[in-house]
């Protein structure tokens, strides 16, 4: 493999990485405050990419889709804890078993309302040409998109362990009953969390639809990886998220260049190795009782 | 009255480490056949430690456990429990949603094994799960669902299940956890009124239960063994009372 | 007295539908529907073994149902052989020695953990199944399945098909609900229930939990091999992740932990998505509103719910 091609590769792998950040990031978040994993994940990934979509075809605004579609995103995210998730409060697992029943919903709905067809989403003006490295020519996207995902993860980190917010939220992923007899209102805590969460899954949509394209089954692919980074990385934590990212980019990106038929099978490998050897990822916290 | 010369349960330097932390420190402990001891220590002297460690559940860092004259070290749970040691948990581990008489039946059928697709639930067994309920006070309650019961009865279900399995070496932690004074008088009586064939090891912080049932008394204090005998040596042991009792109790 | 007569009757019934619907309109239609239906019910009292009795919420039981049906398709295919004992066997064998693998790596978990551990693996024999094309043809999937014969007997015609899977069927929930009533089945339930306190029984958990996830596959792998015969065509969908989550949905809205609540969710999974699909197009999400409500509401499923309600009403 000559030099130029592992340059490409890398950067591959790394803007992959980033955005499996952004995508695994509202995972991490929600599993760690609130112990449920969201299936639903994929599905607002998708339906981010989605409503972005109708978005450009209305405002003709990359930006204002960018914008709004995390935001609706979110707002419904804020609907779906109270009225769904929050009449499970502490059935973990049947949490999780609600998630797969909304996600059967948004993934049709979807097929309906905007079809089943392979859609594309045009690069925002101005970053959709490519820059020279090495000898060859890279698309700016990818690299606005590694960018973007180091903003996004310094000002996450900023806000996790410089502001009030960040330590309440510090707080809860540690231990909510405990917060909760402080006085903090976990209903209201959750509910943001997980429309954050959900927030954030929209917006990996938007960012990874110009490059990846809209086509049914993103939601399961998008949901799959995110899985597996959060348990490679560490469950319920930021740097877990980042880590997990980071590790699992790169190595999907080379696996699939370098071996191809095996690149899928391995990277499951991997998860399953790491969750029978150390269940709680590199940087997890595990915790007695789940 | 003890079996002079069996030994039914004993632990040689047992260490086991947290961290930093010592839980304990080097035990020995030596209970005879047919004995009836108690271990007592105020918290975190390292009893709930030790006695995770007899049954089980969590390995040594160092030192030894024999089950009668079996080196049992590092053993599994289930392992012991077919080597004829039963537990009594300090928090109740039954089976909620099953009847009382299910909750036994499982006991009884743990010896003959799982793996049998005969039928479940025959007159016999019935009437053998039945017996044990009696036997620990709980007849007429046979049908009532584990977590139907007051909590006075769900531990003497908890007891009902240990006994079940027909042990050589019954462990009970704190088994008067949480209960009025008439119900710890009940099951203070069914511990005393049991065969003594049955070798008991208990953890107890009631003073009064274990003065009751003992036939001698072990106190650990920061993972050690400060005293070791008979209740009347123990109770007027100095470093005792004033370790664990912050008083001289009266002879 | 009367549940097994009741069964026998129901039994007969379905083994005759051929004869006594066949002047109905859509005979052949609903015959189809109805096999369909019961291959499933077959893999949701599979599944129903490891998340009703045992209570181990397995996420990629797909895996045992996609391997088995590969497995006897390929068997006919490369042993040249109909013979249902050699490729019924082969899909059966396969199923478990792949959950023997799968399972000793998963039963060391349990709760949400051991579900994503049952849905990586279930998601690597995806992959395998998509792109080792090779042998299972990848994602265009493996066409041209022959239907069994059984000493001789061909059952290429769709009411020999039919009466295979009611055979098959038949034979599975009598298997089911003699473990439901056995010591086998009651020490799963223990499992379930509190298996801390049936290791200090002396129970060994994790052989127990072993031995129903291969069983639960291997059963699992039946019903792949029914399907690869009734369709003809085995696809790497059928290893996929929508076929665990279908299966899982079908336990749940049936009833968990009961004889007769896989066999009712198959029925509602089936129905909506065979009949409900051609009179709307988002019959997908009727389902998941479907089961988001059971969750909610019916945890128990619509044969608990009834058997709760009946209680209820006596008491």
């Amino acid at each position: 493999m000559s030099f130029d091609l592992v340059v490409q590769q890398a950067l591959n792998g790394i803007s992959f990485g980033a955005l499996l950040f952004i995508l695994a990031a509202g995972l991490s978040l929600i599993f760690g405050m609130m112990d449920v994993v969201n299936l639903a994940h994929g599905a607002f990934y998708m339906l981010g990419a989605y409503v972005a979509l109708q978005l450009v075809q209305l405002t003709g605004q990359f930006w204002v889709a960018a914008l709004v579609a995390p935001l609706v995103l979110a707002a419904l995210g804020l609907v779906i804890e109270p009225l769904l998730l929050r009449r499970l409060r502490g059935r973990h697992l049947d949490q999780v078993l609600l998630t797969i029943g909304v996600s059967l919903v948004i993934v049709d709905l979807i097929g309906l309302v905007w079809g089943r067809e392979v859609r594309t989403l045009p690069y925002p003006p101005g970053f959709d040409g490519s820059i020279a490295i090495g000898g060859s020519a890279y698309p700016v996207y990818r690299l606005f998109v590694i960018g973007f995902a180091i903003l996004l993860a310094a000002v996450l980190y900023y806000v996790h362990r410089r502001t009030a917010i960040g330590a309440v939220i510090r707080a809860g992923v540690d231990d909510a009953p405990m917060l909760s007899a402080l006085g903090v209102d976990t209903d209201r805590l959750f509910a943001i969390t997980f429309a954050v969460g959900a927030g954030l899954a929209g917006l990996a949509g938007v960012m990874a639809a110009p490059a990846f394209g809209l086509q049914p089954g993103m939601d399961v692919d998008a949901l799959i990886y995110s899985l597996i980074v959060i348990v490679v990385g560490g469950l319920g934590t930021l740097n877990g998220a980042g880590a997990g990212a980071l590790l699992v980019g790169p190595a999907d990106t080379f696996g699939k260049v370098l071996f191809p038929e095996f690149a899928l099978a391995l990277i499951f490998a991997i998860m399953a190795l790491v969750l029978l050897g150390r269940p709680s990822g590199l940087f997890g916290r595990i915790r007695i009782g789940r | 009255m003890t079996i002079a010369g069996a030994v039914a349960l004993a632990a040689m330097g047992l260490r086991r480490d947290f961290g930093g932390i010592h839980a304990l420190d080097g035990v020995d402990l030596s209970v005879q056949a047919g004995e009836r001891r108690a271990v007592i220590g105020p918290n975190g002297a390292g009893k709930t430690t030790l006695f995770n460690i007899l049954t089980g559940e969590l390995a040594p860092t160092a030192g030894t456990v024999r089950l009668g004259d079996r080196d049992v070290t590092g053993v599994g749970t289930s392992d012991l429990a077919r080597l004829g040691l039963a537990r009594m948990y300090q928090r109740n581990e039954l089976f909620d949603r099953l009847p009382a008489r299910e909750n036994v039946a499982l006991a009884l059928a743990a010896r003959p094994g799982p793996y049998r697709l005969t039928r479940a639930g025959g007159a016999s067994e019935r009437a053998q799960a039945d017996a044990v309920l009696a036997r620990v006070g709980l007849e007429g309650r046979e049908a009532a669902a584990a977590n139907a019961l007051s909590h006075g009865e769900r531990r003497q279900l908890e007891l009902a299940l240990a006994l079940a399995q027909r042990p050589k070496v019954l462990l009970l932690d704190e088994p008067t956890a949480g209960m009025s004074p008439a119900e710890t008088a009940a099951i203070t009586k069914l511990i005393a009124d049991l065969d003594r064939s049955l070798t008991l090891l208990i953890v107890e912080h009631d003073m009064d239960v274990v003065f009751r049932i003992a036939d001698r008394i072990t106190v650990l204090h920061e993972g050690k063994v400060i005293a070791d005998g008979r209740p009347d040596e123990v109770r007027g042991d100095r470093l005792v009372n004033e370790v664990y009792l912050g008083r001289v109790l009266e002879a | 007295m009367i549940a097994p007569l009741l069964a026998a009757a129901a039994f007969a019934a379905l083994f005759t539908f051929p004869e006594w619907s066949g002047g109905l309109e859509s005979a052949r239609y609903m015959t189809t529907i109805l096999r369909d239906m019961l291959v499933f019910a077959v893999f949701a009292l599979s599944l129903d073994l490891l998340v009703g009795r045992a209570g181990l919420p397995s996420l990629g039981h797909a895996a045992f149902f996609g391997s088995g049906a590969y497995a006897a398709a390929i068997a006919a295919q490369s042993l040249r052989t109909d013979e249902i004992f050699v490729t019924l066997g082969a899909a059966m064998l396969t199923a478990a020695a792949l959950a023997l693998v799968i399972g000793l790596l998963s039963v060391r978990a349990s709760g949400i953990f051991f579900l994503m551990l049952t849905l990586a693996f279930a998601q690597m024999v995806f992959a395998v199944a998509f792109q080792w094309t090779d042998v299972t043809g990848g994602s265009n999937g493996f066409a041209g399945v022959p239907r069994p014969t059984i000493f001789g007997l061909d059952t290429s015609a769709p009411e020999a098909m039919y009466r295979l899977v009611v055979v098959v069927f038949g034979l599975v929930a009598l298997l089911v609900w003699w473990i439901s009533r056995s010591h086998y089945g009651r020490a799963l339930v223990g499992i379930r229930e509190n298996e801390r306190r049936m290791r200090a029984l002396g129970y060994h958990a994790r052989s127990l939990k072993l031995s129903v996830f291969v069983l639960a596959g291997a059963l699992a792998g039946v019903a792949g091999a029914l399907s690869a015969w009734s369709f003809g065509f085995v696809a790497p969908n059928d290893v996929g992740m929508g076929r665990s989550i279908e299966a899982f949905v079908m336990v749940l809205i049936g009833g968990a932990g009961t004889l007769l609540g896989p066999i009712v969710g198959a029925g509602a999974v089936l129905f909506i998505d065979r009949v409900l699909s051609s009179a709307i197009p988002f019959s997908q999400a009727v389902l998941g509103a479907v089961f988001v409500i059971f969750v909610l509401a019916a945890r128990q499923g619509i044969v608990g719910w009834v058997r709760d309600t009946a209680v209820r009403v006596r008491g």
